[in-house]
């Protein structure tokens, strides 16, 4: 693992050039161009804004603060996730001309998103101040949840990079999956809250997003510290990471042939 | 010194009929592993050794299928072998076919970039050869112009241009002239002249005509093994007399050889 690393270190011009062209395509070709990087993230919020307000008459003061402190992060997986899935056979062109370290391209999907992400902070921001978060220290902690994050999301990442190159249909089955890991994860609602109380434990520990998310909405909204259940998120994340690179070093001479 | 040395090299792909047919190949692979079976195997190349000295222009030649492609590639290091070994010292430069490693949607300058860093070129090098690069594509003001919207001319001249001025040990091409004018092969020509001796050259070709001009040495590939290698002039005498048997029709040889 730490040769990938390194072998991925050397050739981070390509990691480099790869999301810059990435995120340049993206946005080429429509009107409003890069503007999209935040409606993007503003409209999916209005789009839950309606369905939880109005539609199912919900809500609580902090509530658009709330959702919009998960969504932002739950996207950035799902992004990650879904454009890992292809990632290697939609550049059967360079893949198969030169030779570079292949995990180059799931996580051209990561930093692509991270950015995103990070639009999404952009707008987040004044909605605290809108809507009243409790300010705190604890906001500190961000850097240390985003980190987690990325830690996990490498990994699945990873996995999903070497099943999407074998299978064509993971990328429908993934589709399927994050939508329901989507709705049984706290985004729209709090764990507290949904949850009934005697599958609260098991919960926690076997939905690794249940305590991130609850950390995001914790530390920016609700002005406390993380969840102590994010540790189960930071295990997890650990593991998959070592799998998911140890996994597709096992298979990474195989994807090139694969295609 | 022996710059590029192949030792008893075999590439197996498994057989895939449709494509469409990959998720269940996938689960009746997981099944057949258990057993142990490999019947669908296709060996691409197969017992392959050859050495090529620093310096050498080698003519790869075959038919259609023969594994011309795929040893470009082991030697590029995009295919591990599966068995024998495969040495390679220096850095590699690649001229795949038409606009491989092109992507569509960026601008020629974008893909000039992309392509230098992968092959290994740090960006303030990429900088100095830029000018270099779009000037022998003579693309103009397209270089700002997504690639897709190339003519194919303009995709073999800026393919071209880069891989002749990414200054690397060994340069590999497959089908140099894929499409382009008489005034770019002549350009194309000049360009290969200057590097040969200089740099180590591997071509595929099916034009013989190209392969005698330039090569100091010819490997005939059929169905993934080598048939005879040497003398430009002598392989491809044979090459050409049994493509005549086989075929049975000088018609063929013809658009073979053109």
């Amino acid at each position: 693992m730490i040769d990938q690393l390194r072998s991925i270190w050397q050739r981070r011009e390509v990691l480099f050039y790869l999301v810059k062209y990435e995120l340049k395509a993206e946005n080429k070709n429509k009107v409003l161009g890069f503007l999209w990087s935040f409606l993007d993230p503003l409209l999916l919020l209005v789009t839950y804004i309606v369905l939880v307000v109005f539609i199912f008459q919900r809500s609580e003061p902090q509530f658009p603060i709330l959702l919009f402190s998960a969504l932002l992060s739950w996207r950035w997986f799902i992004s990650s996730l879904s454009g890992s899935v292809n990632s290697v056979t939609s550049k059967v062109g360079l893949v198969r001309t030169v030779r570079f370290p292949l995990a180059i391209l799931p996580l051209t999907k990561i930093i692509g998103g991270f950015f995103d992400l990070m639009f999404g902070f952009v707008i987040l921001l004044p909605m605290l101040f809108i809507f009243e978060a409790n300010f705190s220290v604890n906001m500190l902690w961000l850097p240390v949840l985003l980190l987690i994050q990325l830690i996990g999301t490498i990994g699945a990442s990873l996995i999903c990079a070497v099943l999407g190159t074998y299978l064509s249909d993971l990328t429908n089955i993934i589709q399927f999956v994050l939508r329901l890991w989507f709705y049984m994860s706290p985004v729209m609602y709090s764990v507290q809250s949904r949850i009934p109380e005697r599958y609260q434990t098991i919960y926690w520990f076997v939905n690794p997003f249940a305590g991130l998310l609850e950390s995001y909405k914790n530390i920016l909204v609700r002005g406390l510290p993380p969840s102590e259940y994010v540790a189960v998120a930071a295990v997890m994340a650990v593991v998959v990471f070592v799998v998911g690179f140890w996994y597709f070093a096992r298979d990474e001479h195989k994807l090139v042939k694969a295609i | 010194m022996e710059i590029i040395k192949v030792t008893d090299l075999g590439i197996r792909f498994k057989m895939v009929k449709r494509k469409r047919a990959r998720t269940r190949d996938f689960l009746m692979d997981r099944l057949n592993s258990l057993r142990n079976s490999s019947s669908s195997d296709f060996w691409a190349l197969k017992h392959v050794s050859l050495s090529v000295i620093k310096g050498d222009t080698v003519g790869v030649i075959g038919r259609n299928g023969s594994g011309k492609s795929t040893l470009l590639r082991v030697i590029a290091g995009v295919y591990p072998p599966d068995e024998g070994k495969v040495s390679v010292e220096g850095e590699v430069s690649t001229l795949f076919g038409l606009g491989a490693g092109f992507q569509p949607e960026l601008s020629g300058l974008d893909n000039i970039y992309l392509n230098g860093v992968l092959m290994g070129l740090p960006k303030k090098e990429i900088d100095g050869i830029l000018d270099k690069i779009i000037e022998f594509a003579e693309l103009g003001e397209f270089i700002d112009m997504p690639v897709r919207t190339y003519s194919s001319g303009m995709h073999s001249r800026l393919g071209f241009a880069i891989a002749m001025n990414v200054t690397k040990d060994i340069v590999l091409i497959d089908e140099l002239m894929g499409a382009g004018d008489e005034s770019f092969r002549k350009k194309c020509d000049q360009e290969l002249s200057r590097i040969i001796g200089e740099r180590t050259i591997v071509m595929v070709s099916h034009s013989m005509p190209t392969i005698q001009r330039f090569a100091n040495k010819v490997i005939w590939l059929d169905k993934g093994q080598i048939v005879a290698q040497g003398d430009p002039k002598e392989v491809i005498q044979q090459y050409l007399t049994a493509l005549r048997i086989n075929a049975g029709s000088i018609q063929r040889v013809m658009t073979d050889t053109r």
